[in-house]
């Protein structure tokens, strides 16, 4: 009889002990990069795979989408394909009283997307401003066909596109700029168009031709290689960011140190970026 | 037979080939009727996304504070109740940009019974300088306080100091600023009407006031530690119109060439903030300003000379400071305290001051940031007076506040 009472509180015991089980999953969300979103996703499944006791949720948006929610709280890990400006700092400043956590996390270089059939093969630095500014308007000026230049770009809240402005066009983008949400539709723009050109993440251009790149006139062009990305020589290699509001601990900390690791950098080549170092 | 066979085989073969040449131009057909539609939604969804644009381009935010208030008895005196519930704030905040790098701003503020303009100006960035902007209009004072937002900041109102020096935290003028990517560096240059509390729509003298601001980072990453060092100063006057006497910091008595000369409003500041990810984020922040502000007489210009000497301009030497400490308690909770001084005239004490005391405040918070938009905050507010004949006692005049914002 005594075992009779025993038996149902075991039985209790071991159905809270399973339920705070259940409860105890750690959830990690990630939002933010829409070039990061296919990385962060492979990250996330490889890593819950091997660690069922956590579950990590990525959503895209966009960079500045992200640092937006990082500096909400509704984020744990904000992907960024460019720096936090010091007017996004600030606000974490104002709210947490900290100035976040920058973790390089995959080196890109963004490339130059062209048409299959566009007969231009590398451009300058300055080219590409003039392009994207609108003082180049036809291919012809460039050593292309008689025809003109079709610009498609990022929306303004991507990192992508924020980069791309700070440190290739460096003035105001040209009115004509078609703004698409994500690299996959700039490329998938290209692709379909004889006359364009895009920017973007390297993982993503498939379909399309990529432009080799070159400082000035008197430089050396390159494609973004592993090598030339590693090396330092194509002219617009970034970091790929995460950032958090404090310094990392616990599940973050363990996730981000496995994203850091040779297994997470693993995911980065497979996925078409370069290791941070 | 053979004949037969062939002529049948022939025939089958024709009229396959015949429905497969219709089958094929009716998919034909088909296609370029679908790829039509698409073409046509293709361009819909251009012009949508064209208008779309253009509705990016606005943005609108703004958040109400809706407060409870309970004072002391010596402003239950003067006021006639000893609480009540307001609206400290109701503003919305419209910003369109008009292209990188052009943007304006316009933020009306609708508490109860009034309803008054708080910014209205434009920032330009300005081309082949990478990171200055040009700002005009009306806009926050270029000051650590002032322009830190009401709806971030810890406590209630802003310290005494500031309140006294920069009333309204608006003034109209052109500012310059510059914020350094690769060099940590905040530097602010404005020039403005001076005098402004938010109802000169011009200027009430010929001379503008100026004020500037330097900031520099530090950061330290591997300790999680920033630390944002600065100076400011402002340099103005105020028009003495009517009357050429005037009283001294010091009480003596002293006289302008003529009546038509400016008082001087200088004073220059320093400021420290410190931020630390200890447990938690964590901020110490400070400021000290101290110069000289000046009060014109009000006197009428016909009066007798005897009556100007009894009712000079004023100059003040004045000193003020304050220091906040504040923690946060995980996501939602944070605890603040803040101390700070304001003495309106240094060289004064006692009976001799007169109405110009010196005043101490302890303030005490706490913020519970119950999601994205709402927060709550608990204030309580201790300041302690000067005691001389005309303030013969420390007042009773703490207030606690409780205050529920809603931002969106």
């Amino acid at each position: 009889m005594k075992n009779n009472k025993i038996l149902p509180v075991m039985l209790i015991i071991t159905l809270m002990a399973s339920s705070s089980g259940f409860s105890q999953q750690s959830k990690i969300t990630v939002k933010g990069s829409d070039t990061m979103v296919i990385l962060a996703q492979k990250w996330a499944e490889l890593y819950m795979k091997n660690n069922p006791s956590t579950a990590v949720q990525v959503t895209g948006g966009g960079s500045g989408t992200g640092i937006t929610a990082l500096i909400n709280g509704t984020t744990d890990i904000c992907n960024s394909s460019r720096p936090m400006k010091q007017t996004e700092i600030e606000k974490l400043k104002a709210r947490y009283n900290t100035l976040g956590v920058q973790i390089p996390c995959a080196k890109d270089g963004i490339t130059i997307f062209l048409n299959d059939a566009n007969k231009v093969k590398e451009l300058t630095i300055k080219q590409l401003s003039d392009i994207y500014t609108g003082k180049t308007r036809n291919w012809k000026e460039i050593g292309g066909n008689d025809t003109e230049i079709r610009l498609y770009g990022r929306e303004n809240s991507s990192g992508t596109y924020t980069y791309f402005h700070d440190e290739v066009v460096k003035a105001d983008y040209a009115a004509s700029v078609q703004s698409l949400p994500g690299t996959a539709a700039v490329v998938n723009a290209v692709k379909k168009d004889v006359n364009g050109i895009g920017y973007g993440g390297a993982a993503y251009a498939v379909g399309v031709k990529h432009a080799k790149v070159k400082k000035d006139a008197s430089s050396t062009a390159y494609l973004p290689t592993a090598e030339s990305i590693g090396k330092g020589e194509y002219p617009i290699t970034r970091f790929l960011y995460m950032y958090l509001r404090n310094r990392p601990a616990n599940e973050t900390k363990k996730y981000i140190d496995w994203i850091l690791s040779a297994e997470g950098q693993m995911v980065v080549t497979e996925v078409g970026y370069f290791p941070y170092k | 037979m053979k004949k037969l066979l062939a002529i049948t085989i022939f025939t089958i073969l024709s009229i396959n080939g015949f429905s497969q040449i219709q089958s094929n131009d009716s998919l034909k057909e088909l296609i370029d009727k679908h790829d039509g539609k698409i073409n046509a939604l293709d361009e819909r969804v251009l012009v949508n996304e064209a208008d779309l644009g253009k509705l990016n381009k606005i943005k609108v935010s703004g958040y109400i504070q809706s407060q409870y208030e309970n004072y002391g008895k010596d402003i239950e005196k003067s006021n006639g109740y000893n609480n009540t519930f307001y609206i400290r704030r109701a503003r919305v905040k419209f910003t369109y940009e008009l292209t990188d790098g052009v943007k304006f701003v316009l933020q009306p503020d609708f508490s109860t019974n009034s309803l008054s303009l708080k910014d209205a100006y434009a920032v330009v960035n300005i081309p082949k300088l990478k990171g200055f902007t040009l700002w005009a209009g009306q806009m926050n004072r270029p000051n650590y306080e002032v322009e830190y937002s009401s709806g971030q900041r810890e406590v209630l109102e802003r310290s005494r100091v500031v309140r006294a020096l920069y009333p309204g935290e608006r003034e109209i003028g052109v500012k310059l600023e510059y914020i350094g990517s690769a060099i940590p560096l905040k530097f602010q240059l404005m020039a403005m009407n001076g005098n402004f509390t938010g109802t000169q729509a011009k200027d009430v003298d010929s001379k503008k006031d100026i004020m500037g601001r330097l900031v520099y980072s530090i950061k330290l990453p591997g300790a999680g530690v920033g630390i944002d060092l600065g100076a400011n100063g402002y340099f103005g006057g105020n028009l003495a119109k009517t009357n050429p006497y005037v009283r001294n910091s010091d009480g003596t008595a002293d006289s302008l060439k003529n009546a038509w000369s400016y008082l001087d409003k200088n004073w220059a500041g320093g400021e420290i903030q410190i931020f630390a990810d200890v447990l938690g984020g964590m901020a110490i922040k400070g400021e000290y300003i101290g110069g000289v502000n000046s009060t014109p007489s009000t006197i009428t210009s016909t009066a007798t000379m005897a009556q100007k000497k009894a009712d000079p301009n004023k100059l003040k030497n004045l000193s003020g400071y304050y220091i906040y400490f504040i923690k946060n308690i995980g996501q939602k909770n944070q605890f603040v305290a803040r101390y700070d001084y304001y003495d309106p005239n240094t060289k004064l004490k006692g009976d001799a001051a007169g109405s110009d005391i010196f005043y101490k405040t302890w303030t005490i918070a706490w913020q519970y940031y119950l999601n994205d938009n709402i927060r709550i905050s608990l204030n309580y507010e201790m300041p302690e007076n000067e005691i001389n004949a005309l303030n013969a006692i420390e007042k009773k005049d703490n207030v606690l506040g409780v205050r529920i914002q809603a931002k969106f």
